[in-house]
This record gives C-alpha cells, structure tokens and sequence, in this order.
C-alpha cells in the first residue's frame, strides 16, 4: 500500500489509529464527566443516552446518506422489549438490554430489504410509515400488554452491587455503553467497509460498477443502526423504569434528525456535540421559551441554509488551519 | 355495505385534494413539500376564524381560506423552496419540516392548543333506493370528479398546463424553449397549497380540528402519491380513490387499523415496484 492510498484508507489495525480511537474515546469519557457536575447527574445519563441514539441515526444518515425520519421505531422496539422481558419475565436487566438489541436488530433486519431499496425521500417516508405501524401498534392493538398510553412500569431488579435505582450507577453504565458505540463505530467507519458505506452515499452506481453488491452493504448498515437505536431504547427504559408509547412517538423523530444537523452530520463527534447541544436546547430552552418548536424550526431552516457543516464542521476548518502544516510534514519525510 | 364503498369514496376524494398538490411539486420541482400539511391546517383554520364573520356561512367563508392559502404558499416557494432547486431532497425534506414546525407553532398562538369544535355545514340525508346518505359526503365527491376532469382539460387544453406537463417530463428541455420554467412551478405549487386548503376545508368538518392535523393526513398522502407514482397525476387520483377504498373497508371491520393498513399496503406496493426518488 503506497502512501496516498494510506491516506484514503487509514488502516483500522495500524497502532497509531488504534492509539488515536483511544485517546478519543478518553476524551469524551472526560468530557462527559466534566459535564456531570456542571449539570445534574441525571440529565447528563439523559443526554449520553440520546448520544448513543445521535450516533445510530448518524451512522444512517450522516454515513450512508439516507434520511430516515423515523428512527424512532428501533429504539421504541428496544425499550418495549426490555420492558416486557422485565415485567412479564423478571430477567436480570443485561439479559433484557441484550433481547432488546437484538430484537431492534431484528426488525431492522426484517425491513431492511424493502427499506434499502429506496433512496432520498422515499426512504425518509417509507421509515415514517413504518414508524407510524410501530406507534399505531403500540398504541392499540397490543394495548393488552402495553397498556396504551398510559405505558408500564420496568423495576430492574438489582444485581450484585448494581443497584439501577442508583443515578450513578446508571450514569456509569450510560457513560460505559456510549464508550463503547463510539469506539465501535469509530472501527466501523474508519475500516473499509466504513468508507464503502460512505462511498455509497456519494455515488451508488459508481460503487456497484465496483462490483460491490451495495444492497448487502445498505442492509448490513441499517441493521447495525437499528441495533444502537435499541441499545439506546433499553437504556431509558433502564434509565426511566417506565415504557411509554413516547418512546416512539413519530413527531420526536425530529429532533434526532437536528441534533445531528447541528452537530454535523457524518461525524461521529459531530453526533455526539449534536446530541449534547439538542439536550440542552430542549431541556432548557423549554424553561425560558415556552414556543419552543418554532426556535427548532427557525434553528433547522438556519442550519440548512447557512450552516450546514454543522458545529464540528466549524471546528474541523478551524482546527485545520493549525493542525495541517504538521500533517504534511512527516508524511513529506517519509515520501521522500 | 354500500354505505362502507360509499365512505370509501369520500374519503378517497378529500386524499386526492391533498395529494395531488403533493404529487405535482414532486413530479416538478422534486420537491418532498412537507409544508403541504401547514396549507391544510392553516386553510381549516382560517375557515373557522372566516366562518364567524360570514355568520355561519360556509361556502365565501371557504373561499376565504382557500385564497388565504395562496400568498403563504407564494411566500414558502419563494424563500424556501425556490433556493433549494437541485439540492438534495434530504435539504428541502428537513427545510419544509422546519416550516412546518414554525407554522404548528404559530397556529398554537394564534388559535391555541386545543381542539376546535366544528360541525357540518350541512346535516341533510338524502334517501337513495331506500338508503340515506349525507348529502354532505355526497358534494365532496361531486367537487372531487369535477376536479379531475377541471386538471384534466387544464393539463391537455390549456398553455399552462401543457407547459407543466412538458416540465414534468423533462424540465431541461423545456428550458431550452425559452419558457421560464420556474415561474410556472410557482403557479403550481400554490395551486397545490390552495388545493390542499379545500381538502382541508371541506374534511375538517368531518373530522377533529387541531395544529396537528396535517400531518396525519399528510402521511396519507405520501402514501398516495408513492403508490401512485410521483408525478403522474391520473395514477394520483387511482390511487387516492383506492386508498380511500382500504380505509374505508378496514375501518368497517377493525376500526383504529384504517390508516395503518394503508401504510401496509404502501409497503406491500413498494417491495413490487422500482423505486426511483
């Protein structure tokens, strides 16, 4: 592999990306921890959770470029079926986030094929379709056991020196499953199935002409999305005690779709700051405007004419401009 | 029975209404206009504040909110949409969301949060082969044939339409005639919104009013104009009247299933066609 090809494709085993994927996963280890004093402890389990669901929708559509406006869905699937286990079944809670993962998992395996099929807005409307089945169902049909509405209670019992009605128990294993989806997502996207899925979003057909079956990679993708979004559902039903038909709610969707915007998109950090600053709009903002929707409609036509590399879209040209003579100058050495 | 096929009927109308505003700014403009569901509620809307001026009387105050519609349309295509021409659909999706979220809000200011009361303007039955039918659901029926035929002698007769047509097929071409292609575009889309505005109008006395509204029915209406086909205005009015049937009969014998079957069978249709938006 000569140099410039190393450059396009960074080596996912090469110890310096692997030191690097590190650091950073350090970093925002800190960061989150930082915040937590700063805001109460509670609110920031909160927001580490909608990270997590940030970085799922981001991997959709920031990566793949496929807009979905109803991701909803898996991370409702996630926390019902954690729900159910523990109400009706009394499992250990891991047993439940894990059935609920790969139940979200599941379903997002079972529509992916006619999702995927589907570009642009037509996907954006098929997952709001099906979004709308999901809520509908919960809603009503199943109303026997989800109790409409009104929702059920989910006591975990606890387990070990676990205790889940501790808040910093739940900001621990909040803050360690977010590690955990960064870090496996920073593999994923930097290793060269990452760049496939991003080359699929430039250009499809071109990436087919390849000879990569692009519908096998689409679906492998969505099904991984699917996933983190369950992962995220269990853990506010962890973190809440309490499955409501909320949880997805098709007029929510919206503000994943922002946060990812604001932070970004198709960045990882770009999810993560999205994630945070949406939080903190909606938990705060909401205090003080009371019409708090018009602002996110306002903020959202802003960003989609002006703004639209987002917040780590700024400080990447920002950083670029100190960062690159450094870049250049080792990789000139080694050139030579 | 017949009274189920008769429901159908109507329901599938007031579909069309909305739908096929939808349908034209997508086979154009390939726009995805989320704001279509800001026309609809703020079209109702207007037509409650309207109808206590007019004393009660339904049809100029209809006519009042359907020309209301209009210059908000103008104002969305020409500072919205119109900047948004070849961007990417996921630009203009998130773009009219946005509207709409703003125009939700506004609505709530304005009328507040709550749901209106509305009831028919006209509560007559008529007997039909010792049936009853409201003669109400009757005349949206009636405005929706006449509707398509008006779009059809539109789109064959006159320059306008023709010019649409033309664009529909391939805008590019139409360009190089000359015609400012835009301009028409800009008829259309309000022509869309005051269309989706009579839907409105004439649906929101049979069902509830609130800001929320739009968006259901404008769910519908995707799923109208997917399976229809984007773009083809008679595969539009199909449908419309074929969705409307699946409401129709789904909420005979499972009431609450009748807007999810809809969706099923969007997506049964889509897993048997290609997709190309």
């Amino acid at each position: 592999m000569d140099r410039s090809e190393k450059l396009i494709f960074p080596d996912p085993g090469d110890s310096p990306q692997k030191a690097r994927t590190g650091l950073e996963v350090l970093i925002i280890g800190v960061g989150f921890l930082i915040l937590m004093p700063l805001i109460s402890i509670h609110r920031v389990t909160d927001f580490m959770i909608f990270c997590i669901f940030a970085l799922s929708f981001d991997l959709l559509y920031g990566y793949m470029g496929r807009l979905s406006f109803g991701h909803l869905l898996y991370l409702g699937t996630g926390a019902y079926v954690y729900g159910f286990l523990i109400k009706f079944f009394q499992t250990d809670a891991f047993l439940a986030i894990l059935c609920g993962v790969l139940a979200a998992g599941l379903l997002g395996m079972l529509l992916g094929p006619i999702m995927v099929r589907a570009t642009g807005a037509c996907f954006s409307l098929m997952a709001l379709a099906f979004n709308h089945i999901g809520f509908f169902l919960v809603l009503s049909p199943l109303k026997h056991i989800t109790n409409g509405e009104d929702g059920f209670g989910a006591h975990a019992k606890s387990l070990g020196f676990l205790d889940f009605n501790s808040k910093t128990v739940m900001f621990v294993l909040s803050l360690l499953a977010l590690l955990l989806v960064f870090y496996i997502l920073k593999r994923l996207t930097t290793s060269p199935y990452g760049i496939l899925v991003r080359s699929i979003k430039e250009d499809e057909n071109r990436v087919r002409f390849l000879g990569y079956n692009t519908y096998y990679y689409k679906w492998v993708t969505f099904v991984i999305a699917s996933a983190i979004a369950g992962l995220a559902g269990t853990l506010t039903a962890l973190n809440y005690k309490f499955v409501n038909p909320n949880v997805m709610d098709v007029h929510q969707n919206v503000g994943v779709v922002f946060a990812c915007l604001i932070g970004g998109a198709g960045n990882l950090y770009g999810a993560i700051i999205g994630g945070v600053a949406y939080m903190m709009i909606s938990n705060y903002l909401a205090i003080y405007i009371h019409r708090w929707e018009m602002f996110l409609g306002l903020s959202m036509l802003i960003i989609v004419f002006k703004f639209r590399k987002g917040i780590w879209g700024y400080i990447e040209t920002l950083g670029g401009h100190f960062r690159r003579p450094k870049e250049i100058r080792p990789a000139a050495q080694k050139g030579a | 029975m017949l009274y189920t096929i008769f429901y159908g009927f109507s329901i599938g109308a007031i579909l069309y209404f909305v739908s096929i505003g939808l349908s034209l700014t997508f086979g154009t403009m390939r726009v995805v206009n989320f704001a279509h569901t800001l026309t609809y509620s703020i079209g109702v809307y207007v037509l409650i504040t309207s109808i206590s001026w007019m004393g009660g009387n339904f049809i100029p105050a209809a006519m009042i909110a359907i020309l209301a519609v209009i210059p908000l349309s103008y104002l969305v295509e020409r500072f919205i949409i119109r900047r948004l021409y070849g961007e990417s659909l996921d630009y203009t999706f998130i773009a009219t969301f946005a509207v709409t979220l703003i125009g939700v809000d506004t609505i709530k200011i304005i009328w507040g949060v709550n749901p209106l009361p509305f009831s028919p303007p006209m509560s007559t039955y008529i007997d039909f082969w010792g049936m009853t039918f409201p003669l109400y659901r009757i005349i949206i029926f009636g405005i929706a044939i006449a509707l398509f035929l008006g779009l059809e002698i539109f789109f064959r007769k006159t320059i306008v339409g023709k010019i649409v047509v033309a664009a529909l097929d391939d805008k590019d071409g139409t360009r190089c005639l000359g015609i400012s292609v835009d301009k028409y575009f800009s008829v259309m889309f309000m022509l869309g919104s005051a269309l989706a505005a009579l839907g409105g109008v004439l649906y929101a006395p049979i069902s509830a009013v609130q800001p929320y509204m739009g968006l259901s029915i404008l769910l519908l209406a995707f799923a109208v104009v997917i399976v229809g086909g984007m773009g083809n205005l008679r595969g539009t009015f199909i449908s419309a009247f074929a969705l409307g049937m699946v409401m129709a009969l789904t909420a005979r014998y499972w009431s609450q299933g009748a807007e999810t079957m809809v969706f099923i069978v969007m997506a049964v249709v889509l897993c048997f066609r290609p997709l190309d938006a």
